[in-house]
């Protein structure tokens, strides 16, 4: 069926057009700068692992790997809890001036405004307050992003769980807060994963910020880290090539693993 | 935007702790926002009236700073360059990922894996993004020189040049960013109704006649919705082109958020490169505000 074949050969197109670029980057990891530049073989005739090897005893990418983590974990975690009782608030009760409906509209236009817009005022309140290069200061402003992004994904997650739920809990003799803590929350959790896992992906991935907020191995991030090691040494392509292995490859699991939950969360926001 | 279901809201009642539970709720979110994005905000406001050296404030200079900007050849350089990068990416995504997601909307073998695939080049950090496509475009190390030399041609320039720089950026936006605007779309396109297309089907409608009257008029709000994402984030792309290019070779791909970078950073200039970013967000929120007026519009009518 000529039908089905031009689907078969679209998705190979499309399979072909993605991979190939990763297929490259990973292969080139694999060789050794001279096989990349002089040979410019196909696939490593030689493989070696000596990259790999030589990031983490030269060029301190451990440090990188855990400066990520920390910073991300942290800004994450924080912003959710705040973000959930913040956006419980504007989901559940009338507050004053409606600002319940204006809170949300300001944490929207926060979100709309290039990062880069405020990066020079950020990185002078960091100076001034000395915490430029050190994981407190990425972690604040990292949370910052996240608060607003959390309230508004929240925000309507909370309204779609039914209030009665929470005033059987409070009949039965609970307090407001309890019945939060103990009724909404836990339904909302699926919701609560799907924006915990894109702020996980936003955070790990930062990098203007962390270009301009950290200068050594103490405080820099993985993509920040990265970056270095290419203005250092323009040609050491091997090198390169096995710290964007590394780079990739916790943050593509990661998203592989939690896939049905990110393009729920993604397509959610969007098509609404 | 709310959506339609009408939450019912506790009326404040009691007193005391239960009173002020909103309040409590909010102020820890809300301490945050204010000292680390509406505060620098303020900030960024009051650093572009000024004149800085060695990053101190030195005089207040009022509104010369935005002023400055519309004579300022590498400014508008950059602006130009980044509208051409935005319209150019997003019209590339908006079609190819309308066309993948049109694909894709009927079940077969493989369209699963096709999906778990195409997540890939989207979540992959963005300076990583950048490292794979120097990788292919570098004339001694590249892959296209590599394919070139395997079927007996010379080494490619890419890099050096600014037109295929220019070209070379916008291939790698769509490449990371197509996935987004297909999914969006797929998910648009399978929300729509079923009747109409079924109607369609009975009145012997044939493909392209569906697509025209039902199928992209139906998908116009989430075509739009999609669009307007990819360009506000387009206006902020700023990693890729640091580690691809530095906005090299000359201004080819300097997009604005490099200049004001380089114009903070690297030349010291704080103040005039706060007038820079303010105008920017500006821009952006007017572009956003309005396209979302416009989307009410379509909703509306």
């Amino acid at each position: 069926m000529s039908n089905r074949l031009s689907r078969i050969l679209t998705t190979i197109f499309v399979l072909a057009v993605v991979l190939l670029p990763i297929y490259w980057l990973v292969s080139t990891s694999l060789k050794s700068n001279r096989e990349i530049t002089q040979e410019g073989t196909l696939y490593p005739h030689v493989p070696t692992l000596d990259n790999y090897v030589r990031l983490f005893t030269e060029k301190q990418f451990g440090s990188y790997l855990t400066n990520s983590l920390v910073v991300t974990f942290f800004s994450v975690a924080i912003a959710l809890i705040v973000g959930a009782m913040g956006a419980y608030a504007i989901a559940r009760f009338r507050l004053p001036f409606a600002a319940e409906r204006k809170v949300g509209l300001f944490l929207l236009t926060l979100r709309i405004i290039p990062p880069v817009v405020i990066l020079i005022p950020v990185y002078l309140l960091m100076l001034s307050l000395g915490l430029l290069d050190s994981w407190l200061g990425l972690i604040a402003t990292y949370t910052a992003f996240n608060v607003t992004f959390c309230v508004w994904m929240m925000e309507s997650f909370f309204r779609e769980i039914p209030v009665d739920l929470e005033e059987a809990a409070m009949v039965d003799g609970d307090s407001r807060f309890g019945a939060f803590r103990r009724i909404t929350l836990p339904l909302a959790a699926p919701g609560l994963a799907a924006t915990a896992i894109f702020a996980v992906l936003v955070t790990f991935n930062e990098f203007l910020f962390a270009l301009a907020l950290t200068a050594t191995p103490r405080a820099m991030t993985m993509p920040r880290g990265t970056a270095t090691l290419i203005g250092r040494i323009d040609t050491d392509w091997a090198s390169m090539a096995a710290a964007g292995v590394i780079g990739a490859l916790p943050i593509v699991f990661f998203a592989l693993l939690v896939q049905r939950h990110l393009v729920r969360g993604l397509t959610m926001g969007a098509v609404k | 935007m709310p959506s339609g279901t009408q939450a019912r809201k506790y009326r404040l009642q009691g007193a005391g702790l239960d009173l002020a539970l909103p309040y409590l709720m909010l102020a820890p979110g809300l301490t945050i926002v204010l000292g680390v994005l509406v505060y620098p905000l303020w900030d960024g406001l009051r650093a572009s009236t000024r004149a800085y050296r060695y990053g101190s404030p030195i005089s207040n200079v009022g509104f010369q700073n935005y002023v400055q900007l519309w004579s300022d050849a590498q400014f508008l350089n950059a602006l130009w360059v980044t509208v051409k990068f935005v319209a150019l990416s997003v019209s590339f995504e908006a079609v190819l990922g309308f066309a993948l997601a049109l694909f894709c909307l009927h079940e077969f073998r493989g369209i699963r894996l096709l999906r778990t695939v195409l997540i890939i080049p989207m979540v992959i950090t963005p300076v990583v993004v950048a490292i794979v496509f120097r990788l292919i475009y570098a004339s001694d190390a590249g892959m296209l020189t590599a394919l070139s030399k395997a079927t007996g041609g010379g080494e490619v320039q890419i890099l050096g040049n600014p037109l295929n720089a220019f070209i070379g950026l916008v291939a790698l936006d769509v490449w990371e960013w197509t996935p987004l605007m297909f999914l969006i779309l797929l998910a648009g396109l399978q929300s729509l109704p079923h009747e109409p297309f079924e109607a369609a089907r009975v009145d012997g409608a044939g493909a392209w006649r569906v697509f025209a009257d039902l199928t992209f008029p139906m998908m116009r709000p989430v075509l739009a919705v999609a669009i307007v994402l990819r360009t506000i984030d387009a206006f902020g792309t700023f990693d890729q082109v640091f580690v691809l290019t530095r906005g090299g070779p000359g201004e080819a791909t300097r997009l604005i958020s490099i200049y004001g970078y380089d114009t903070a950073f690297k030349f010291q200039q704080t103040g005039y490169a706060a007038a820079l970013f303010v105008t920017i967000g500006l821009v952006v929120l007017a572009l956003a505000f309005s396209a979302i007026r416009l989307l009410r519009r379509v909703d509306a009518s």
